[in-house]
């Protein structure tokens, strides 16, 4: 029966990148609860858009990732919990230890690595944005810059991390079986 | 406000909602806008394993699969009825339209890789493009199918190669398809999708 196979597959892209999707949830959101709700409503969603998922090189990652944030905005916008200014502290669970998946460290290091990198003005448009889901009218006014000049921060430094970045390795895609 | 300008706070998810609209509607027909935010899209996730990531709690994992479980029966039986299942779609990663359409690529049997981008305006009419698709072949044409959940499908336009605007307005669950027919077309399709992708 296909729809077992499909259960498997969306098994194995929560297998994939389930943490991640957590991790970025909660960080968005400060909240337990709310990080698992943001990140079901994501896998749901994926799942009712297509799909079955085969070996391939893609981008998933990137689609769930998507998805999961928008969610998470859109929950911290209903809750009013995003507090920017514990940004700075790294309110999550301490890090390191034997708890943290490798691969994912790794990968937390070369973004964090490159987000150092960035101007700060850039990085702290892109880090209130993305990690506090603040607005880009909530930022002009917090940062007491132009609109304009906020625009020009996130598009300079997004582009930048594309550079830093560089081209992502093989991922699994996904596919659908009509 | 220059909607282009938009795309950045739109990967970022920081645009208030009625702007996040405006630049939606923009997006179906701005090609430049849709291949920018897919590749600023990319960027923004990478963000994503800049945050710490404590293992999720062990019953999300079983609360997902059952809910997909549960759900999935209501949505597929029907459109698998129709088409042979021979085509794969690959709803893939540039994920350029997530809120208002969906990226789907498909990987043919002799595997050429397709991406179609199906952009849902806010009146449910949508924009269809397909990258990587040949041009149609002497005597030949794509045809485009909107196929509501639960109906036939119904013809929405035909293109020779690149895309098109669909005829009509796609309902909601829609899935939209691609098949190739003979020169103008046909009232019922003929042959088995080369990609589709439910909205």
């Amino acid at each position: 029966m296909a729809a077992r196979s499909e259960e498997s597959a969306l098994a194995e892209l929560y297998d994939r990148y389930g943490r991640a999707a957590y991790g970025l949830a909660l960080r968005v959101v400060r909240d337990p609860a709310l990080a698992e709700d943001a990140v079901q409503e994501a896998f749901l969603a994926l799942w009712n858009s297509a799909a079955r998922f085969v070996p391939e090189k893609s981008k998933a990652s990137t689609w769930i990732l998507t998805l999961v944030h928008r969610r998470a905005v859109d929950a911290v916008r209903r809750e009013q919990r995003r507090r920017a200014d514990s940004l700075d502290h790294a309110p999550e669970p301490s890090v390191g230890g034997v708890d943290e998946d490798a691969w994912l460290r790794l990968q937390r290091e070369r973004v964090q690595a490159a987000l150092r990198s960035l101007p700060d003005a850039q990085r702290e448009a892109l880090e209130l944005a993305y990690y506090g889901g603040f607005s880009q009218s909530e930022l002009a006014e917090r940062l007491g810059q132009p609109i304009g000049t906020i625009k020009s921060r996130m598009f300079a430094g997004l582009s930048r991390l594309r550079e830093l970045l560089g081209e992502p390795g093989t991922e699994v895609s996904w596919t659908s079986t009509i | 406000m220059d909607v282009h300008d938009l795309t950045a706070a739109y990967a970022l998810d920081a645009l208030e909602p009625a702007e996040a609209e405006a630049y939606e509607a923009h997006l179906g027909q701005c090609e430049d806008c849709r291949a920018q935010l897919a590749e600023l899209n990319e960027s923004a996730a990478a963000l994503a394993f800049g945050a710490v990531a404590p293992a999720p709690p062990a019953h999300l994992r079983e609360s997902i699969l059952a809910a997909a479980a549960a759900e999935r029966s209501n949505v597929v039986p029907l459109f698998r009825r129709r088409f042979a299942p021979r085509v794969l779609a690959v709803a893939a990663a540039a994920a350029a339209c997530v809120a208002v359409g969906f990226t789907v690529a498909a990987l043919r049997p002799g595997g050429t890789h397709l991406v179609a981008t199906v952009v849902l305006a806010a009146d449910r009419t949508a924009t269809l493009q397909v990258d990587g698709l040949a041009h149609a072949p002497q005597g030949k044409t794509y045809e485009a199918w909107v196929i509501p959940a639960g109906g036939a499908p119904r013809p929405a336009g035909i293109f020779t190669g690149g895309g098109l605007t669909l005829r009509g307005k796609v309902p909601a669950h829609a899935v939209v398809a691609v098949t190739l027919e003979r020169a103008g077309g046909v009232s019922a399709p003929t042959t088995t999708p080369l990609v589709e992708a439910r909205t």
